[in-house]
């Protein structure tokens, strides 16, 4: 399924940059980062799973904002980019 | 499921934190664990143990091809799917003269039931020679012949000259983008039976000699006139792949990194394409229909069904 993910780590405590630096490395290791603070990719239904519980250990959930799309599979959309930037989320190196 | 991921270009590929990172010096990429099913390294890059060890957590097998595209050989982590009671029926397959030749015929009709889709030639003395064969020989023999006229006919539709099949090295672009396809398809399969019970080195018509993964040869006969001779024909009808797209000696030809990057781009969408499949009452990849023919031999090895090769060109879009 095709899962877009963002965040909003709250950094004006000190606490918030390790969150955010480790909310980074974690989404990395299952999605593609396209934007500051947006990932892209395709998982299966248990890798989401995964990737949920994993950044929900991260994050704080009074302060920090995380949300997920998910697309399923048969659904129809069209992603385009405007700017000329390669696309980040290439399979092809 | 996952992404395959293809690395053209050349630097180094290596463990950061828990991902793979890629770098060289424009580019810096970090590639999502979780989402790589396989990687095909077409190019030469620096690496070491760490990821490997990465890689071996993960169950991905990553294939290497040097710096002219020849494929030099996989990574293939230590098994995870491992069934001892199917290598010993492999094994008997093998044994029994009637079970390794019934096999080995399959693979020869599957390679000319698919071949007949992409060249429009008449197969039926093939396929009649075929089942008069008593022994491996003559069937390698029957696929030569009908080999040929396959060759002529890709000189007709392209309108490049082919002359002969010369490897080792390719002589001119048909032969190198042959070898280059044939090749992909051999390290596809392989990646492919890394996810079953079966084991890679027992095969029926190729000899199982040491070093080398035969069962994925065997395999790749049904796959090779789609996944290469079908998809060279459309790159080079559409003129997605000219004459630029190589580098061509006195003494050998082969595709330089533009035109693999084309060939590799094309084949990842092949592969992503999808069919009906009727069995299944549901669309499936090609890189699936690769797995399902695997199991297909799994049930015949163990007595559930017989094997008999998959008609691509039957299958409705």
């Amino acid at each position: 399924m095709r899962i877009i993910l963002f965040y909003d780590i709250d950094t004006t405590e000190k606490k918030g940059q390790r969150r955010l630096q480790k909310a980074l490395k974690t989404a990395r290791k299952y999605l593609t980062h396209v934007q500051k603070s947006v990932f892209e990719g395709n998982l299966t239904a248990s890798g989401i799973e995964r990737l949920k519980n994993e950044m929900l250990k991260v994050v704080d959930k009074e302060k920090d904002s995380l949300i997920i799309y998910i697309l399923e599979d048969t659904t129809n959309y069209k992603r385009e980019i405007l700017t000329n930037i390669k696309d980040p989320t290439d399979n092809l190196i | 499921m996952g992404e395959v991921y293809y690395i053209t270009t050349s630097g180094t590929l290596r463990r950061d934190e828990n991902t793979i990172l890629f770098e060289n010096q424009d580019i810096k990429k970090k590639i999502p664990i979780e989402n790589v099913s396989e990687l095909f390294i077409v190019t030469e890059v620096s690496t070491n143990t760490k990821f490997f060890s990465l890689l071996s957590e993960y169950d991905i097998v990553a294939h290497f091809f040097n710096y002219y595209g020849y494929y030099i050989g996989s990574f293939y982590p230590r098994e995870s799917k491992l069934s001892g009671h199917l290598i010993i029926k492999q094994v008997e397959h093998y044994l029994d003269k009637e079970q390794k030749l019934y096999l080995a015929k399959s693979f020869v009709i599957g390679s000319i039931i698919n071949s007949e889709g992409i060249y429009k030639i008449d197969t039926k003395e093939h396929l009649e020679a075929l089942k008069q064969a008593s022994n491996t020989q003559e069937i390698m023999q029957v696929e030569g012949n009908f080999k040929k006229l396959c060759y002529k006919a890709l000189e007709e539709l392209t309108g490049w000259d082919f002359e002969a099949r010369t490897k080792r090295p390719p002589q001119n672009p048909l032969n190198a983008l042959i070898s280059f396809g044939n090749s992909l398809v051999y390290a596809k399969v392989l990646g492919e039976i890394y996810h079953t019970p079966l084991n890679s080195t027992v095969s029926y018509l190729h000899e199982p000699s040491e070093k080398r993964h035969s069962l994925s040869l065997d395999m790749a006969e049904v796959f090779k006139p789609i996944l290469s001779e079908g998809l060279i024909i459309e790159l080079l009808k559409s003129k997605a792949i000219t004459e630029k797209d190589f580098l061509e000696e006195a003494e050998y030809c082969y595709l330089n990194a533009e035109g693999r990057k084309k060939f590799l781009r094309a084949f990842d969408d092949l592969l992503k394409s999808t069919v009906y499949h009727p069995k299944l009452k549901r669309n499936v990849s090609l890189k699936t229909l690769i797995r399902l023919e695997l199991y297909k031999l799994v049930k015949h090895l163990t007595g559930e069904e017989y094997y008999l090769p998959v008609n691509y060109h039957s299958l409705k879009r």
